[in-house]
């Protein structure tokens, strides 16, 4: 029995990793910048705007990621105009300077949705907690020195509560590289799918789980270095040590 | 939508087959989420303890299992559990136990930080004040600094059994047939109706998981509303560190 796999096998979980790690990306992305945006309407003026913000943070913070993930790949489907879901089934390239660039599967466009989603209520939280922890007298202060309300979150709360939530923050990035494993189950070729798929080919159990295990290990541990490097170059105190 | 269609199928998705058959659906995911609850917690605590009392050494392969079982993606510990315990220990891992037992590991892994902390949180002097009473070190852990560590560490403690609610979902890779498993099931018996199943059963793990938010809540800090006022006000500097 061959103890290590074929090439071709390590292929198969190295093409997964960059599945996961692109989706896991696009990802981040998106649900950063909803996340800000559902921060900000938990502190609007309009009451019902809150409100809605809310509910989409319960609503979406307790219920399970899978659920989530097959309500948008069987759910929506059916929801959609069918010339609209042979366009997104079909596949599409853009053109552009120097190489081609294919509109993804519509596993991946659900996979990716269904993670945002998920992934933009617990941001929303992190922000939520960061601008909470920024202190009163900083607006007070601000206000005193003539800035409008704008001006003040612009440039003396906001800042400060970025930097409050950027650890949290890593850490949901690394949950999205975790929980990406779980677009498997709607059939995206992603790290784990290529894991059960080299097992399932080879018996190799050992192996399969072991590379895709370590593989994910060293992206989680990626984004901590990254997470270490952006506390110290935005922390003048850490900087020093 | 045909109703007698959604509320025939209704008791499968409750209960699965059960006076016939094997028990299954929300029921079967609330036996899953109240055992690995219980497991995990245990792990935590003793992981928690085991952090405290560990010296220099010994924490260092503490830190790293930990850290491991905290690294990894749930559904790569199940798969870990489900594909290689058969392998190893020549014996046929039920699914079942092969999901108890990775989200135990997991929960038991994020829990044990959360106990450390929750210890350390409690302060060096009422360590000393235990050790000067003439407890031994086990006893002053038991009796003096867990009482009050409990009541830090409740909302880590809720937050980790609403994430473990929603990961028991995860048992429908491996084919456990709780709610997402059954709700697939009903859902490719049907055919037409996936928002609505998948809405239906998102609203179930909803009500699940902020019904047992509320009541771990009170139950946990029982203990800390029925002590006299005197004795809390007492507690209060040590508690709100």
């Amino acid at each position: 029995m061959q103890v290590w796999l074929a090439p071709k096998y390590l292929m198969w979980l190295w093409q997964g990793f960059g599945v996961t790690l692109g989706l896991a990306l696009c990802a981040a992305i998106a649900a950063t910048l909803a996340g800000f945006g559902l921060a900000m309407c938990r502190h609007a003026r309009l009451r019902a705007l809150r409100h809605v913000a809310r509910g989409y943070v319960v609503a979406f913070r307790n219920t399970p990621l899978l659920v989530q993930l097959l309500f948008w790949y069987f759910g929506v489907a059916t929801l959609l105009p069918d010339a609209l879901m042979q366009w997104l089934n079909a596949p599409h390239r853009v053109q552009l300077a120097w190489f081609s660039l294919h509109w993804p599967s519509f596993e991946f466009v659900a996979g990716w949705l269904g993670l945002t989603c998920y992934t933009a209520a617990f941001i929303a939280q992190e922000f939520e907690a960061g601008l909470r922890g920024v202190r009163e007298g900083q607006h007070h202060a601000a206000a005193a020195l003539g800035l409008t309300p704008r001006q003040a979150f612009r440039y003396v709360v906001l800042p400060q509560a970025v930097r409050i939530s950027l650890p949290p923050l890593f850490g949901q990035y690394m949950n999205l590289v975790k929980n990406s494993s779980l677009t498997m189950a709607i059939g995206l070729a992603e790290l784990s799918y290529a894991a059960r798929q080299v097992e399932t080919e080879t018996f190799q159990t050992f192996a399969a789980f072991g590379v895709a295990t370590v593989l994910y290990i060293a992206a989680v541990a990626l984004i901590e270095a990254v997470s270490h490097v952006v506390a110290h170059r935005r922390d003048p105190a850490l900087a020093r040590r | 939508m045909e109703w007698s269609l959604f509320v025939n199928n209704l008791p499968y998705l409750l209960v699965g087959a059960f006076p016939e058959g094997p028990l299954g659906g929300a029921a079967l995911t609330l036996v899953l989420a109240v055992t690995s609850a219980l497991a995990s917690a245990l792990l935590g605590v003793a992981g928690g303890i085991a952090l405290a009392m560990a010296g220099r050494i010994t924490r260092v392969p503490l830190l790293l299992v930990i850290g491991f079982f905290r690294a990894i993606p749930v559904l790569m510990l199940i798969f870990w559990t489900f594909f290689l315990l058969p392998v190893v220990f020549h014996v046929n891992v039920p699914g079942l136990a092969a999901v108890v037992c990775a989200l135990s590991l997991i929960g038991g892994a994020y829990l044990a930080h959360s106990v450390h902390a929750g210890i350390l949180a409690v302060g060096a002097g009422q360590w000393q004040a235990g050790l000067s009473l003439g407890l031994t070190r086990m006893q002053t852990l038991r009796h003096v600094l867990l009482p009050q560590a409990i009541r830090i560490m409740t909302p880590s403690f809720v937050n980790q059994w609403v994430s473990l609610v929603k990961d028991t979902s995860l048992a429908y890779i491996v084919g456990v047939g709780e709610l997402s498993f059954v709700a697939t099931q009903v859902n490719n018996r049907l055919m037409v109706y996936p928002v609505q199943i998948f809405l239906f059963v998102g609203f179930v793990y909803l009500v699940m998981c902020t019904a047992l938010d509320r009541i771990a809540t009170y139950w946990l800090t029982r203990t800390a509303r029925s002590t006299p006022a005197r004795v809390r006000a007492a507690a209060q500097p040590v508690a709100g560190e």
